[in-house]
């Protein structure tokens, strides 16, 4: 179990990578969007906004109308944020479960998989 | 009650014997076998696309005739039972989301779907090495696998600007339809390992090299079916779910409702359309076989208002038209080759590699089967392994013989999943690139130009002669929902020719009353 604490912390990393990377600054462009987080086994919900290619910092709690909704464990989003987990793999085996329009799923799994790849 | 327009000119049961044939089909013969008759419309082709034409064209209340070349419908879904008892789909076998007509045809004849074995790790063959990986995307390279991935994502928002309905009325449509697939993934991905990935991925969709496609023609295809990621995926994606004792049987039901209206059996040689109908011949040993038809001249002649015409493009050609067809039909027909593929299924007394830790997925850079998965029963009760032999690799292999290939698959099987995958208890191969009624498969294959030059005629009636055909499908084209959409499209168009639309009111069954 990761408490909110740690996955502030792991997402911050993700976040520096994401916004690193010159793949997902393509990816990302013209797709500003609201992603709500939940933690199945704790309960903890974060925001995350993408604005301009750009990943906004974590917020805590649900804010505002999302367009996806991720669902997950505290300990997988810990993971997949340290970089530690296949995001792919676990979306495919049901484990993280992504809500909202195809195009969005697609986008986010395949940014996700990108930062992945690109370590 | 059933509507019939006044005859005009039409064929009628009671009155066509001794009319002048249509069009200038003098060399017909005069006799009249057992089979011959006369309809509203006639069917080439019994595999899924003409088996929902028909069905649809006698709910509308009109006489059908489906002639068939085969002694089996389905087409390119074919479901068997080896001697040992394994049931083998040698053909199209999947279903995936959103592929909702052959899910109601599933729902409607009880046959039940399920999920495609997908659990454990897959292989990937990379540069003669094994390496196991999980998820979509071979990581052997991550560097490689990150530029398929966004070369994927790029493709698809690509993709999302093609009509697959009219792909030539992109505003770039002859820039996109003068290059290939294969350049623009060149330009795209910049390693020879990420090109190889999505070469694999491309031979398993198309049965085709990247060289060898349209890029137009690749973006309307994937386009169709919701996206690139869509189409190579299992799990939310078109191999999802396969069919609980084969993807034929749907048809079997729908080609039994037909009754006597389906005729096997029976390769049709050539259609003479013209204003006032068709008249379509067939080869059909049967009428002049011992124990047939007495009389039989080995082959049947229908006559009819209309014609469906639901095979590949390249099978068309084998058909003479008489009148010709135009010239942009014709040049479809003869540039539309089949994707090459042979499908081999090797049956093991059970799932062996799920012992390992093992999917039963494979994908390799080089050899045999550059594509594997598991396809076993959904009980498990033996193990079975699927394999693509495609594009080059196909053609190659032709001089090696059924042993050849056999021995080829088997290394490859071996060098994934150990030397239990070498001793099948059956191997069994279906070559569709040597099918005389399918010319290969899974689908046919635009190369550049063609969709510019020729899309239009693609669907375009040619006078009383209608196209069927999952090829003319806009959404699902080269699958088998694809292939039930485009019967229902083409019946639609027939009815609504003959006056029997669903307003009821009769039509003037004018020659071009059904163009688009």
């Amino acid at each position: 179990m990761a408490d909110a604490d740690e996955i502030t912390e792991a997402y911050a990393d993700w976040q520096a990578r994401c916004n690193a990377n010159s793949r997902l600054a393509t990816m990302l462009r013209g797709w500003d969007r609201v992603v709500h987080l939940t933690c199945s086994d704790t309960g903890d919900r974060f925001t995350i906004a993408v604005e301009d290619s750009v990943l906004a910092e974590l917020r805590q709690g649900a804010v505002g109308d999302p367009d996806l909704v991720v669902t997950a464990t505290s300990e997988d989003f810990a993971d997949l944020f340290w970089g530690d987990l296949n995001p792919s793999e676990k979306y495919l085996s049901g484990e993280i479960v992504l809500a909202g329009s195809a195009d969005d799923v697609m986008r986010l799994d395949a940014m996700s998989m990108v930062v992945f790849l690109d370590g | 009650m059933r509507r019939r327009p006044s005859h005009g000119g039409y064929y009628c049961r009671r009155c066509s014997r001794g009319r002048a044939r249509p069009g200038s089909g003098g060399h017909l013969g005069g006799d009249v076998a057992a089979a011959d008759r006369t309809v509203d419309v006639v069917v080439v082709g019994a595999g899924y696309a003409g088996l929902t034409t028909a069905r649809r064209l006698v709910a509308g209340g009109v006489e059908v005739a489906v002639l068939e070349a085969r002694d089996r419908v389905g087409g390119r879904v074919w479901t068997v039972t080896t001697p040992g008892g394994a049931v083998v789909d040698h053909g199209g076998q999947w279903i995936g989301p959103t592929q909702d007509r052959l899910q109601a045809l599933a729902d409607e004849f009880a046959v039940g779907t399920f999920p495609t074995h997908v659990a454990g790790t897959n292989v990937e063959i990379r540069h003669g090495e094994r390496h196991e990986f999980t998820g979509l995307v071979p990581m052997s390279d991550r560097e490689a696998s990150a530029d398929v991935v966004t070369a994927l994502f790029e493709f698809d928002q690509l993709a999302k600007e093609v009509s697959p309905a009219e792909p030539w009325t992109h505003p770039e449509a002859t820039t996109l339809d003068r290059r290939t697939l294969g350049s623009w993934v060149e330009e795209h991905v910049d390693s020879p390992t990420g090109r190889d990935i999505v070469t694999a991925a491309v031979l398993a969709v198309f049965g085709a090299e990247p060289s060898e496609l349209s890029l137009l023609f690749a973006l309307a295809y994937a386009r169709g079916g919701g996206g690139l990621n869509m189409l190579v995926r299992t799990t939310g994606g078109a191999q999802e779910r396969r069919f609980t004792g084969g993807a034929q049987q749907m048809a079997g039901h729908l080609a039994a409702g037909l009754g006597d209206r389906l005729i096997t059996g029976a390769p049709v040689t050539s259609v003479v359309h013209g204003p006032s109908g068709v008249s379509v011949v067939a080869e059909h040993p049967g009428t002049g076989a011992p124990g047939g038809d007495p009389g039989g001249t080995g082959r049947v002649r229908i006559d009819a208002r209309r014609v469906v015409v639901a095979v590949p493009p390249a099978v068309q050609g084998r058909i003479a038209f008489d009148p010709p067809l135009p010239g942009d039909r014709s040049q479809l027909a003869q540039h539309a080759p089949m994707g090459s593929v042979t499908k081999v299924h090797a049956v093991f007394d059970r799932p062996f590699w799920r012992e390992d830790g093992l999917s039963g997925q494979v994908v390799a850079d080089a050899g045999t089967l550059r594509f594997v998965s598991d396809n076993s029963p959904e009980d498990g009760a033996h193990g079975v392994l699927m394999g693509f032999i495609a594009g080059h690799d196909d053609r190659r292999l032709e001089s090696a013989g059924p042993a050849g290939r056999r021995e080829a698959a088997l290394a490859d099987l071996v060098r994934a999943f150990g030397p239990s995958a070498a001793e099948p208890v059956e191997f069994v191969e279906q070559r569709w690139s040597a099918e005389p009624f399918s010319g290969g498969a899974p689908v046919a294959c635009f190369g550049p130009g063609l969709l510019t030059g020729c899309g239009p005629a693609l669907r375009r009636p040619v006078g009383p002669v209608h196209w069927a055909g999952t090829e003319t499908a806009d959404e699902w084209s080269g699958y088998i929902e694809g292939a039930v959409s485009s019967g229902e499209r083409a019946a639609g168009e027939v009815l609504a020719a003959l006056g029997h639309g669903a307003d009821g009111v009769d039509g003037t069954d004018g020659v071009d009353d059904g163009r688009r």
